[in-house]
């Protein structure tokens, strides 16, 4: 049976329209799933002797172990909003004669072979092996992996259930949030008797028992989850969301646009991708960290220029890429309605600009590292609203991959709305600014480079009506195509 | 109303659909009928301009509609699940329709009122996302969604498809009242010939893309248009 699964299995992933998409995005994923393996797989060997030398008096294996509970923590986190769950279209094999046994163990050990499992395996498995040739004892190093690969697999039952099941997802949010406030108030030390939790199981080899069940019992709890609910009306089915209602009147004050931002704003807070696009670009707001904390980038005021674009640009770059995308599934409605493009238009450019000015707002901390970093921000901001709003609303309309709105994106197989026009789309977006603040800070100073790039985007604001122009014309010449491909079949 | 010139679709030089001719009078409620295949949908799709004719041009009020987008605001249509804004619920759905057609919330509500027999308490306050309603529900909003706004031209394609009986029989007095009280010109196809042939005055037959037949309807047309298809 299993092999027929198998099968089927493989018919869905080679027929899948994954295939059909240009080589080069293939290319592309490869080289990301191989860049994050090289990663990781340097991580493990490089790991040990940069610990050593960190903190020579410790020895690397209790390091290690004190940092695991952050590792399976961020782990966890990522899987929860990233990891796709697979599941198999059950709905045929309930009438036919197949054991459902057989049924839930295959979903279920399917799982095991996700992307997410064995990404962590690249890092524990040189790292394990840099400590045999150092000379640890065998039996424990290997039981340690061991223990490793289980925790793992255990989270991967655990997000499992932790998507499935609310009640438990809360419970579970519960203890970590109680955790955290236990060591940060210094009530409890958790991470502490977690390091020593995690140095104990490497110690006492026969400890790898204390995984082992743990992904047992895990997989068991799952196994009765669906095994409960293996009916229509029940996990299976589609889940479907009680409704949101807000009271978003405040929005009529943009005339006839209004119509168009509060239906954008409710496709944002009631969709999956678009609200998994939403944490992105959050995130986006701490890329200035990065940067401006290390001395290296200090003396290379380009690549500043560079984060700042990013730090109040994250929604324009990740939610502006997908206009008109993310309109795809009722796309013919908006293109018989009685809708101007202009219209339909503007009011996605108003969304973009309305979140570089609250990003920019957001951003304000950033003030700690001087008014040079701070006015670099807003010159970037300013650039974002006057220029690669319109580059990025332009660069949409060559994008027309269909979005599925209430899925989420599933990380390195995820191709929905992603071509390589995209990505020459965005050089100017990056590249631009980057030149922009760098000619005038080479031949005059700083402040020339600040300047310029603000007045780029002052410029671009002066022109709206002529890039509006421009870009609806693009948008109407691209509508039967645009229109065709939304309608394939995922 | 419309007017129909020198129309063709091809496909990779494969014909689609070729309508020499056709005139739909304004207020007339007209049916298409035709096996799968027949060129129903891609003529309701040129219609409404979400394809690009091969061949010659479709004229609505006048206005040629792959020129000029002057046809929209007394056009509206019900064609698939693809005109419906899954994440938003019925109600949003009617104001949101309601706004781009310049009626207000209070136009919008009073034209529902007349719907309730229709909805059958199935579709308004049901808390439920569009997307989360069943097929049939899905449908019975659609086809009020583009009764808003007093459209002069309505196209419904397969509107009796996945209803109920009792939404059937309501369907087929909203249609007919249509055409003939308000004057609104109806196109509607269909694959149930009884419904088409109680509910327009005209019935045109598609075959391989080309018309076959074209009749005003009579006592016979449910019989003629049986016997054809029995073939």
């Amino acid at each position: 049976m299993f092999k027929r699964f198998l099968s089927l299995e493989w018919k869905q992933f080679s027929r899948s329209s994954y295939f059909e998409k240009g080589l080069a995005i293939k290319i592309l994923l490869i080289l990301g799933a191989l860049y994050f393996i090289a990663c990781f797989g340097v991580l493990g060997v490089a790991a040990f002797f940069m610990i050593q030398d960190g903190f020579p008096n410790q020895d690397p294996l209790v390091v290690v172990s004190n940092f695991l509970i952050f590792w399976f923590m961020a782990d966890l986190a990522f899987r929860f909003f990233m990891q796709q769950l697979p599941v198999m279209n059950i709905k045929p094999y309930m009438i036919i004669p197949i054991k459902r046994k057989t049924v839930i163990h295959y979903l279920l050990g399917k799982t095991t072979l996700s992307f997410f499992n064995i990404l962590p395996l690249f890092f524990f498995l040189p790292f394990s092996i840099v400590l045999l040739v150092q000379g640890y004892p065998p039996l424990n190093v290997v039981s340690w992996f061991f223990s490793m690969l289980f925790f793992t697999i255990s989270l991967n039952y655990l997000n499992f259930l932790l998507n499935k099941n609310n009640k438990f997802f809360y419970v579970i949010l519960s203890i970590l949030a109680g955790l955290v406030l236990l060591e940060y108030f210094e009530v409890y030390p958790i991470s502490e008797s977690a390091g020593t939790f995690f140095y104990t199981i490497y110690q006492k080899w026969y400890a790898v028992s204390i995984p082992l069940l743990l992904m047992i019992l895990l997989y068991r709890r799952n196994y009765k989850f669906i095994r409960e609910s293996f009916y229509l009306d029940d996990a299976i089915r589609k889940e479907s969301q009680e409704v949101s209602s807000t009271n978003l009147g405040f929005l009529n004050r943009f005339g006839d646009i209004a119509p168009f931002l509060k239906n954008d704003v409710k496709l944002i807070m009631r969709n999956a991708r678009p609200k998994q696009v939403m944490l992105m670009s959050f995130l986006f707001l701490f890329y200035g960290l990065i940067f401006y904390t290390q001395d290296t980038y200090r003396d290379m005021p380009a690549f500043l220029a560079f984060a700042s674009i990013f730090v109040t640009g994250g929604f324009l770059l990740s939610f502006g890429q997908l206009v008109p995308s993310w309109d795809s599934e009722y796309y013919k409605l908006l293109m018989s309605q009685n809708i101007p493009y202009r219209k339909y238009l503007e009011s996605k450019w108003y969304l973009m600009v309305v979140a570089v000015v609250v990003s920019f707002i957001l951003s304000t901390p950033y003030l700690y590292f001087g008014y040079k970093i701070y006015s670099m921000i807003a010159a970037g901001a300013l650039f974002n609203i006057g220029l690669n709003s319109f580059i990025t609303l332009y660069g949409g309309v060559l994008n027309r991959v269909p979005v599925e709105l209430n899925v989420k994106a599933k990380a390195f197989s995820n191709t929905q709305g992603f071509n390589p026009t995209q990505l020459l789309i965005a050089l100017p977006k990056m590249a631009g600014p980057m030149l922009i603040f760098y000619i005038p800070y080479k031949f005059i100073n700083f402040e020339a480079g600040i300047l310029t790039l603000a007045l780029s985007g002052i410029l671009g604001l002066v022109f709206k009506k002529f890039f509006f122009n421009l870009i609806e014309k693009v948008y109407q010449k691209g509508k039967y195509k645009t229109i065709a491909a939304f309608d394939e079949k995922k | 109303m419309i007017e129909v010139q020198n129309l063709s679709k091809s496909y990779n030089n494969t014909q689609v659909l070729n309508i020499p001719s056709l005139d739909i009078p304004k207020g007339q409620s007209f049916g298409l009928v035709g096996n799968n295949g027949a060129g129903k949908t891609t003529f309701f799709s040129l219609l409404l301009d979400l394809i690009q004719p091969t061949t010659g041009n479709i004229k609505n009020k006048d206005v040629i509609v792959s020129e000029s987008e002057a046809w929209k605001p007394f056009t509206s249509s019900f064609i698939d699940e693809s005109f419906l804004i899954g994440y938003l619920t019925a109600e949003e759905y009617f104001y949101f329709i309601g706004d781009l057609r310049g009626q207000s919330k209070a136009d919008v509500d009073e034209l529902l009122s007349g719907f309730e027999d229709f909805f059958h308490g199935e579709i308004l306050q049901q808390k439920k996302y569009l997307r989360d309603l069943s097929k049939g529900n899905q449908k019975k909003a659609g086809i009020v969604g583009s009764f808003i706004g007093n459209p002069e031209v309505i196209i419904l394609d397969e509107p009796f498809a996945n209803l109920d009986p009792t939404t059937q029989i309501r369907l087929k007095q909203i249609i007919k009242d249509l055409a003939e009280t308000k004057g609104v010109t109806v196109l509607v196809s269909s694959h149930d010939l009884i419904h088409v042939t109680e509910v327009c005055e005209r019935i045109v037959l598609l075959d391989k893309g080309e018309v076959v037949r074209d009749m005003m309807t009579s006592e016979a047309t449910l019989q003629e248009l049986e016997t054809y298809f029995a073939g």
